[in-house]
């Protein structure tokens, strides 16, 4: 389990940090969220090794993060970090040794990667002769070969097809339930909502919200009411609420969590045939716009 | 040593250096073997006329014999109203008359001159003693060769112009290779911070094993260029007895490599030290100058020791400071002109040099690598390394 408490880093005159918790679990995927310059990357950098942190702790199954541990964690930067002119099994390997693999293993590991991602026929090809899309998928290889148990992923979705989006979701998915621990970050909230079961919302360089997604969806005061109905021109408007800009052919009202979903249902009904609904809360999407308000404005 | 490995396998592979790799072996082998084939004035014998007029066949046997080794004469017989205008018109060089006279034209040819004078005097020995009836055995025994044993009190030292082709080869190979490959090192680094290859990288290495690694793969690369053109160059002087090898140049060798290996030690840290504080090759050559002083200080001062004194108080003062060291080591070995206890300071000096600055380097190296965007000045560096704060 990673275990980050009250995270504090300071730039010169800029506190990047001022006191970051976030935790994940073994087996457990967390999407770590927050607007630009929130702290992610440097949170993220803090934990791989690559800055040192002025205050907080970073614990790995309860103890302090090691070089060892560090050398183990599958990282992917925010910028893809890949030499150019190396082949793709070349740089899978490269890498894998790096993180201690002996040549023969880190060689088998990179062909079965290469070939999980989708490139196993170019694997003789030059980094710089993929698309960017390719080199992103490069880059998880390079960042899984070694098989860690701790994954730091930054914005893994930027700049990739859905396909890709699709493939890399697997990736993760597979590897949360070999055990790992995967902590990624990304601004594609419905990717988020839909891949991950936790996520931790940070802004100004704190933690503003932390827990299962459905939970941070749930703590909203508001629920969303959708309708259609088979005439789309029925006029009902619940008692406490609002009609709010929703999908075509479907009407959309803000209501009080604490509404009475059966009743308002029953009552849209009396005003006509309905043929669909649906009572939920707020998006991820909505949830991180109002705790990262205050701090974006 | 996988840092090493790869900065050769990425070096070695490129077009430039397989190009340059081939044309320095090409030229080591082939100036060699051009010389040793392309003939030279020495090996065809100057060549002249002598007309004969009445002149004994004995005579012209013995002028022959005369010229071995030193001219080649022809013979043309001319009737004797005819030698004259043969001299004068040049149809032969000389004309020798009724074995009794020697004719020139305007000018004497010293060199078959003294050949027919010496197969005169034989021709004449012969005579005498044939009247004296001395026979040919008492003849041979008193002309018999005697031994002289020639001492020299002051030792003639081999050319120099050997011992100043070797200093120059020696000053070239230690200004260019450190240049070459620590300008390699910089670019190197700058790609992997470009790249942001560096975040990956230092996510599970250390920057000083980077750092490290970098500077001994290309410190490798270059000694393995050297020395493939070094043994193709001895190798196919040896082969081709194009010249001696000097036995001087099996105490120059050591230190030239000495020499070069600690230079590249030395300018491959500080060049991979420079990259460390750019992001883009476009800022390369603001950062590169405070290194580039030295090495062309260094050359142009080599210069003067190959070509004129050696131990000069400037030369000894730069042979001492590090960055000097790899370019007048070899200089003053070859010409001579460096005293053991010199010779054994500077490469101590040079040695404690390489550690020290590599662990400097290693520092700056781990608080300028992830550092992006504009340069980092000297002065900022010095204060990001002190406070340890630097991101």
């Amino acid at each position: 389990m990673l275990e980050v408490r009250g995270l504090r880093k300071r730039f010169g005159d800029v506190q990047a940090l001022s006191g970051i918790d976030l935790t994940v679990g073994r087996g457990e995927l967390i999407g770590f969220l927050g607007p630009n310059g929130a702290g992610k990357t440097t949170t993220m950098r803090c934990i791989v090794g690559l800055l040192s942190f002025d205050g907080g702790s970073i614990h790995w199954n309860g103890s302090p993060m090691s070089s060892d541990v560090r050398r183990s964690i599958g990282y992917m930067p925010q910028e893809r970090g890949l030499y150019p002119r190396m082949r793709v099994h070349e740089h899978i390997s490269y890498v894998g040794q790096l993180a201690g693999l002996d040549r023969a293993t880190a060689d088998r590991r990179a062909s079965l990667w290469a070939e999980r991602v989708g490139l196993d026929a170019r694997r003789d090809d030059l980094i710089q002769e993929l698309s960017t899309g390719n080199q992103q998928r490069v880059q998880l290889a390079v960042a899984l070969v070694h098989e860690p148990q701790l994954m730091v992923l930054d914005e893994p979705f930027a700049g990739l097809d859905p396909v890709a989006v699709a493939m890399l979701s697997e990736v993760m998915a597979e590897q949360v339930d070999q055990g790992a621990s995967v902590v990624f970050s990304s601004h594609q909230l419905d990717v988020v909502q839909h891949l991950a079961r936790n996520a931790t919302i940070v802004s100004g360089g704190m933690t503003r919200a932390s827990g299962a997604v459905d939970e941070l969806r749930g703590r909203s005061p508001h629920r969303y009411l959708n309708i259609g109905w088979q005439d789309p021109d029925v006029g009902w408007i619940p008692d406490e609420g609002e009609r709010v800009e929703g999908p075509m052919g479907t009407a959309r009202f803000m209501v009080p969590a604490s509404a009475d979903a059966a009743a308002l249902i029953a009552s849209a009904a009396a005003a006509g045939p309905i043929v669909s609904v649906s009572f939920e809360p707020p998006s991820l999407q909505e949830v991180f716009l109002a705790e990262t308000a205050p701090v974006t404005q | 040593m996988l840092v090493a490995g790869r900065e050769i396998s990425a070096r070695a592979r490129t077009k430039a250096f397989r190009i340059i790799t081939g044309l320095l072996v090409v030229l080591a082998i082939g100036v060699p073997v051009a010389v040793a084939l392309w003939p030279s004035e020495g090996d065809d014998l100057r060549s002249v006329t002598l007309g004969v007029s009445g002149v004994n066949d004995a005579t012209q046997t013995a002028i022959t014999a005369a010229a071995t080794d030193v001219i080649e004469i022809e013979f043309v017989d001319l009737p004797a109203d005819e030698v004259e205008s043969a001299v004068a018109d040049g149809t032969v060089d000389a004309a020798i008359i009724a074995d009794t006279e020697l004719w020139w034209n305007t000018d004497r040819d010293n060199e078959l001159g003294a050949v027919v004078g010496q197969a005169f005097q034989q021709r004449q020995l012969i005579t005498r003693a044939a009247d004296l009836a001395i026979t040919d055995s008492e003849l041979s025994a008193l002309l018999a060769p005697t031994t002289l044993n020639e001492r020299f009190v002051d030792e003639p030292q081999p050319s120099d112009d050997i011992a100043i082709v070797v200093a120059f080869l020696g000053l070239m190979s230690a200004f260019v290779l450190p240049q070459l490959f620590g300008q390699l090192t910089l670019m190197s680094v700058v790609e992997e911070k470009s790249t942001h290859v560096i975040e990956v990288l230092l996510g599970h290495i250390r920057p000083r094993t980077l750092l490290i690694g970098k500077i001994v793969g290309l410190t490798a690369l270059a000694a393995a260029q050297l020395l493939v053109v070094t043994v193709g160059l001895v190798g196919t002087l040896l082969l081709t007895n194009t010249a001696d090898v000097p036995s001087s140049a099996w105490r120059f060798v050591p230190i030239l490599v000495v020499s070069i290996v600690g230079g590249l030690l030395l300018y491959t840290t500080l060049f991979a030290l420079l990259g460390s504080l750019i992001s883009r090759q476009e800022d390369a050559s603001q950062v590169m100058m405070p290194v580039l002083v030295p090495l062309m200080v260094g050359y142009f001062v080599g210069q003067t020791a190959v070509f004129g004194a050696a131990d000069t108080t400037l030369i000894r003062v730069l042979t001492l400071f590090p960055l000097t060291t790899p370019m007048l080591l070899p200089v003053r070995v070859a010409r001579d002109a460096i005293s053991g206890w010199e010779l054994a300071l500077a490469i101590a000096v040079m040695v404690v040099s390489v550690a020290v600055l590599i662990r400097m380097a290693a520092r700056v190296y781990e608080f300028a690598l992830l550092h992006t965007g504009s340069r980092i000045g000297w002065g900022q560096l010095v204060r990001l390394v002190r406070s340890r704060t630097f991101s």
